[in-house]
């Protein structure tokens, strides 16, 4: 069986043209517009860090003075028990030492009128 | 015999056996937690400056407790005349304001909004305002910043 002789031919409309320009497709925004951003991003960061500190030093000024305005109440407080607690030292030294000729009771052991707070309490 | 006696357990009431003496005139403690009193301070240091400033002069003076029982006496009892000229006047604020703080930490900056109903209030009522010594002239004291960066989280 033979077939009849046929001439290879273009296709039906010819061939498409040879593609010899470049094909680039779009990549997303340019290295530029990303740097800028990011800078853009870190400036607005350092500003806000910026403003935070002023204001953390502003409300650490602000915690500290509520605290001196309540320093001479609770110093006041603290003195009133701390004075009972002195006098009851004294009273039982005095209980104690009684029998001892000579003793003086709640005098200090260094030769110097400045106030130091007892080295034990008894707590009652 | 040294059995711990819980006071809670007690049958009689709790008795001081070495009270102050009786030459001291008695003053009623305040009696105040630390969030009420961290709310009122600003107006504390308002109200009693003058027995404050004295008090610590005093206490410059000399560190014997013994030396400024009655600059301490009038130290306390101006703070409770202010705390109970704050209950008459400006209980619900005070409150709320005292209740937040002890909700966030004792910090003031989650409490800006309760904070400044009371301090209205104290200014309209006890004419007492809050000033922070120290704040750089001409900057919006950190109380009364409209836009602050620290804030409550999520709220």
């Amino acid at each position: 069986m033979s077939t009849p002789f046929r001439q290879d031919m273009p296709p039906p409309g010819g061939f498409e043209p040879v593609k010899y320009k470049r094909n680039l497709p779009l990549r997303g925004p340019s290295g530029l517009v990303i740097l800028g951003g990011v800078t853009a991003v870190c400036a607005y960061g350092f500003y806000r860090l910026g403003k935070g500190n002023l204001e953390k030093r502003e409300l650490q000024r602000e915690k500290v003075w509520s605290r001196i305005h309540l320093v001479p109440l609770l110093l006041a407080e603290g003195d009133r028990d701390a004075y009972r607690r002195q006098q009851a030292a004294l009273e039982r030294e005095r209980e104690i030492m009684k029998d001892v000729p000579g003793w003086e009771a709640g005098k200090s052991v260094y030769n110097n009128p400045r106030h130091r707070s007892s080295e034990s309490i008894v707590v009652i | 015999m040294s059995r711990y006696l819980d006071p809670e357990e007690s049958t009689k009431p709790y008795k001081d056996p070495t009270p102050l003496p009786a030459d001291v005139p008695k003053v009623k403690e305040l009696g105040v937690t630390s969030a009420p009193l961290k709310s009122a301070a600003f107006f504390l240091g308002a109200y009693c400056k003058d027995y404050n400033e004295d008090f610590m002069l005093c206490k410059s003076e000399n560190r014997d407790p013994a030396h400024c029982l009655k600059e301490g006496r009038r130290v306390t009892r101006c703070a409770q005349d202010l705390i109970t000229k704050l209950r008459e006047n400006c209980l619900a604020e005070f409150e709320k304001h005292w209740n937040c703080l002890e909700y966030n930490n004792q910090e003031y900056y989650h409490c800006r909004k309760d904070e400044r109903v009371l301090n209205k209030c104290v200014f309209e009522k006890l004419g007492l305002t809050k000033t922070i010594p120290g704040t750089p002239e001409g900057k919006t004291p950190i109380h009364e910043v409209k836009n602050p960066v620290f804030t409550g989280v999520q709220k």
